[in-house]
C-alpha cells in the first residue's frame, strides 16, 4: 500500500525556500573593503583558522585591534545573524560562525590589552535543580553573536547566586531557562528577591516547561518563546523599551 | 561481558505490528505488554508547588493515580499502565520515590481487586548523575540512583526505566555544529558504554525484587536533536541531521536490552521501532496523543508497532473534562481501543499501514522510522552488532542511503535538508572503519574541545 501524499500534507519548508542559496545571499551582503570582506567570508563559513589568519595579517600591517572588532568581526557576524533571522541559515551555522568570531575577538582583545566595548551586559542561568542547559547555551551564544557581554552562570544555579551576580554585574537583562515544571518556580523567587533589592531589570524566561501563563505571574518576567528572542529583547531594551512594552511585543499568546 | 545482537528477532518488517511482540512481559496485576493488545500508558507531572515536601508530593501522586483509575473504570477500559517519571527529589531521596510507588501500587491493587482491571506501574528515576558542572556517571550519585531503583521496586513498580544521560556532554556540543562523527561518538559510543554498565545493575535489582527491567530511551540526545529541529519552518537543525541522530540512538537504546532490559521500552524513544525489530521486546510510544507535552511530525506513524501508547507527560491540573490525567488517559485509552478493534477484526496491518502513510512523507524523520525502513536500519545495526562504533556508523549510513533513494516526488526535501544530507554523507564516508582509531581520535578531539568532557571519570572503556 502506498499513497500520493500531496493531498494529505504540505511541506511548507520546501514551498517557502528561497530561490537563492544562503551563500549567494551572503555574498551580496559582504563588505567590499579588505580585510573586512575576507573576515566576513571566514565567519560566514565558520572557519576559525581563516579568521585568525586574516586578523593576524591585518594586525601585522598595523591595524588597530579594537577597530578590527568593530569594523570587521561584528559586521561579519551581523550578516550571519541577519540570514538566521530571515530563516535562510540554520542554528549550527550561527554557532560555528560565533565560534569563529569569538576566537577573533579573543585575539584582538589580547593584542589590544583592553576589553572591547559590548552593547550591554546580560546574566544567563539555568534554574536551580535543573541541569538541562542546551537552551541556555544557545541563548548565550546568540547573545554573544549579537555583541552582548554574557555572564554565564551555568546550570542548577542557586537563587542566592543569581541575586549576587545581578548585584555585582549590574546587567541590563537577566535570562533564566528551565526544562522542568518543578524547577521553574525558582524564577518567582528570583523575581521577588530582585524587587526586594529595588532591582527592576527585565527577566527573560523560557525553556521546555516554561510558558507565558507562568511567566506573567511575576512582575519582571518576560516570556521568550524562542532562543533567538533573547537578542531581540536585548536590542529592544537598548532602544528604550520598558517592561510593559517588552511584554506587549514578546508575549504572543 | 554482554552478548550483543548480531541478528534481528523479527525476520520480516511486515511481521511487526502494534500490540504484539515476540517476548511479552507481564506485570503483577495481570497486564501483559506485547501479548496481543495495546494498553494506554498514562504519564503525568506534579504541579510545581507540590515539590516542596515529601508529603505534598505523595499526596499529589495519590490524587492523580486515583483520578486515572476512576476514569478508566468509568469508561470501561480493560487495562491501564501508569508511568511515574521522577522529579529529582524523588530520586535523590530514594525513600520518597519508594513511598510514592507504594502508594500508587496500593491504589492500583484496590482497583484491580474491585474491578479486575489489569494494571501496570512503571517508575523512571531521574538520571541524577549530572552535577552542576559536569556529568558524574560513576560515583556516589550512581549509588543513590541504584538505591532509588531498589526503593521503587520494593514499593511495587512493575517496570523499571531510566532516561540515561551518557554521552550528552559531547552531544550538546556536536549537535549544534552539525558534527556527524560527534553524534556517532556521543550517542553510539559513549551512550552505549554507559548503558551497558547501568542496565546490568538495573537488571540485577529487578531480578532480586521480582520486577521487570523495562528499558531506556535516547531522550537526552536524539530527542534533543528532534526538538531543536522542531517543525517544518524552524531553522535550528536540519531534519535530516535529526534523523541521523535518531538512528544512531537505535544502536544506543539497543545496548540496554543487551545488558538486561526486557521491555516495554520507554515511550519517548522514537527509535523504538528499530529496536523492536532487533530485540522482539515490547515498546511504549508516544505521538499524536502526547501533544500535551510536545509537537512532533509523525504523530500517527509512531503508533505502528507500539505495545503501550503514552501521552509523554502532562502537568496535573484541572481541565473542563476533569483533571488533565483523566482527560489524557481517556484519549489514550480510546486510541488503544481502536488499535485493539483492528486486531480483533483482522485489520491490524491495514490500520498500521494507514497510520504509517499519514506521516511517512511528512518529513525525513517519519520516512526513516516507518517500520519498513526502520527494519532496514535494524539490519544495518546488527551487521556489525559486536562493534558499538561500527554499528552506529552503519545505522547512520543506512539512513542517508535510504533517504537518498527515496522517491523525490513523495518525500520532498528542501535544498537545505538535501545539502545537510550530502554533507553528512561526506562526513560518514570519510570516517574510519577501525573502532580503536575512531575512539582514540575522538577522545583527544573532544577532551580538547569540550571542557566538561571527563572520559576517565565517566566511562569504563
Amino acid at each position: 500500500m502506498d499513497i500520493d501524499p500531496s493531498k494529505i500534507l504540505v511541506r511548507y519548508n520546501v514551498q517557502k525556500e528561497k530561490a537563492q542559496t544562503p551563500e549567494e545571499m551572503a555574498a551580496e551582503m559582504y563588505p567590499s573593503a579588505e580585510p573586512a570582506r575576507t573576515i566576513a567570508v571566514a565567519i560566514f563559513e565558520g572557519e576559525e583558522d581563516d579568521v585568525v589568519e586574516a586578523l593576524e595579517k591585518a594586525l601585522a600591517s598595523g591595524a588597530d585591534p579594537v577597530k578590527l572588532i568593530d569594523d570587521t568581526l561584528m559586521p561579519g557576524m551581523d550578516i550571519v545573524t541577519k540570514l538566521y533571522d530571515q530563516g535562510v541559515i540554520f542554528l549550527p551555522n550561527v554557532m560555528m560562525s560565533a565560534d569563529a568570531m569569538l576566537e577573533g575577538i579573543d585575539l584582538c582583545k589580547e593584542k589590544a590589552g583592553t576589553s572591547a566595548k559590548a552593547k550591554g551586559k546580560i546574566v544567563c542561568h539555568v534554574a536551580e535543580g535543573d541541569v538541562h542547559d542546551i537552551g541556555k547555551t544557545i541563548v548565550a551564544a546568540l547573545l554573544r553573536a549579537a555583541g552582548y557581554d554574557v555572564v554565564d552562570l551555568g546550570r542548577d544555579v542557586p537563587v542566592d547566586e543569581v541575586i549576587a551576580a545581578v548585584k555585582k554585574e549590574n546587567p541590563m537583562m537577566l535570562t533564566g531557562t528551565a526544562l522542568m515544571t518543578t524547577t521553574m518556580y525558582a524564577f518567582k523567587e528570583i523575581n521577588d528577591r530582585l524587587l526586594e533589592s529595588g532591582i527592576k531589570i527585565p527577566f527573560q524566561c523560557g525553556g521546555g516547561a516554561v510558558n507565558q501563563d507562568f511567566v506573567v505571574t511575576y512582575e519582571l518576567g518576560v516570556y521568550g518563546e524562542e532562543a533567538a528572542d533573547a537578542a531581540k529583547m536585548a536590542d529592544a531594551i537598548l532602544s528604550g523599551k520598558g517592561l510593559a512594552q517588552l511584554k506587549e511585543h514578546f508575549h504572543k499568546h | 561481558m554482554v552478548k550483543r545482537y548480531t541478528s534481528q528477532e523479527y525476520k520480516a518488517a511486515d511481521d511487526m505490528i502494534f500490540g504484539k511482540s515476540i517476548y511479552p512481559v507481564k506485570s503483577e496485576l495481570g497486564l501483559e505488554v506485547g501479548a496481543g493488545y495495546v494498553t494506554a500508558e498514562v504519564n503525568y507531572a506534579p504541579r510545581p508547588e507540590a515539590g516542596v515536601s515529601k508529603e505534598k508530593l505523595v499526596s499529589e501522586y495519590r490524587r492523580l493515580t486515583t483520578d486515572i483509575m476512576a476514569r478508566a473504570v468509568q469508561i470501561g477500559f480493560p487495562a491501564v499502565s501508569l508511568e511515574t517519571e521522577h522529579v529529582e527529589q524523588m530520586t535523590n531521596n530514594p525513600s520518597w520515590g519508594g513511598e510514592i510507588a507504594h502508594v500508587q501500587k496500593t491504589i492500583l491493587e484496590e482497583y484491580h481487586e474491585e474491578y479486575g482491571i489489569k494494571c501496570g506501574l512503571r517508575h523512571t528515576p531521574g538520571d541524577i548523575r549530572e552535577n552542576r558542572d559536569l556529568l558524574a556517571l560513576i560515583g556516589p550519585k550512581y549509588d543513590t540512583l541504584m538505591e532509588s531503583f531498589e526503593a521503587v521496586a520494593e514499593g511495587g513498580a512493575d517496570f523499571l526505566s531510566i532516561e540515561t544521560m551518557g554521552g550528552k556532554e559531547v552531544l550538546d556540543y556536536a549537535i549544534l555544529r552539525n558534527d556527524i562523527p560527534g553524534l556517532v561518538y556521543s550517542i553510539g559510543c559513549l551512550g552505549s558504554t554507559d548503558m551497558t554498565m547501568i542496565w546490568q545493575d538495573i537488571r540485577k535489582i529487578a531480578d532480586k525484587k521480582g520486577r521487570i527491567a523495562a528499558g531506556d530511551t535516547d531522550c537526552a540526545q536524539a530527542n534533543t536533536a528532534m526538538f531543536i529541529a522542531g517543525g517544518l519552518l524552524d531553522k535550528n537543525l536540519a531534519h535530516t541531521i535529526a534523523i541521523i541522530a535518531r538512528v544512531i540512538a537505535g544502536a544506543r537504546t539497543l545496548a540496554g536490552y543487551e545488558a538486561g532490559a526486557q521491555g516495554p521500552g520507554k515511550d519517548c524513544g522514537y527509535e523504538n521501532t528499530i529496536v523492536k525489530s532487533i530485540t522482539g521486546c515490547p515498546i511504549s510510544q508516544e505521538g499524536k496523543t502526547s501533544t500535551c507535552a510536545h509537537a512532533d511530525v509523525m504523530g500517527n506513524l509512531v503508533m505502528q508497532c507500539c505495545d503501550l501508547w503514552s501521552n509523554e507527560s502532562v502537568e496535573y491540573h484541572g481541565e473542563f473534562g476533569g483533571t488533565s490525567v483523566q482527560c489524557w488517559s481517556e484519549t489514550l485509552n480510546y486510541d488503544a481501543a481502536l488499535l485493539n478493534v483492528a486486531t480483533e477484526t483482522g485489520n491490524a496491518k491495514l490500520l498500521r499501514d494507514m497510520l504509517v502513510l499519514s506521516d511517512k512523507y511528512r518529513d525525513p524523520q517519519g520516512y526513516i522510522l516507518a517500520y519498513d525502513n526502520a527494519y532496514k536500519i535494524g539490519s544495518a545495526i546488527v551487521k556489525d552488532g559486536n562493534d558499538l562504533y561500527l554499528r552506529s556508523k552503519n545505522a547512520a549510513l543506512a539512513c542517508v542511503d535510504i533517504l537518498n533513494a527515496a522517491d523525490s516526488k513523495k518525500l520532498v526535501m528542501s535544498k537545505f535538508e538535501k545539502n545537510a544530507l550530502a554533507n553528512a554523507k561526506a562526513a560518514l564516508d570519510s570516517m574510519t572503519d577501525e573502532a580503536d582509531n575512531f575512539m582514540s581520535d575522538s577522545l583527544e578531539k573532544y577532551k580538547a574541545e569540550v571542557a566538561v568532557f571527563r572520559p576517565d571519570d565517566n566511562y569504563k572503556f
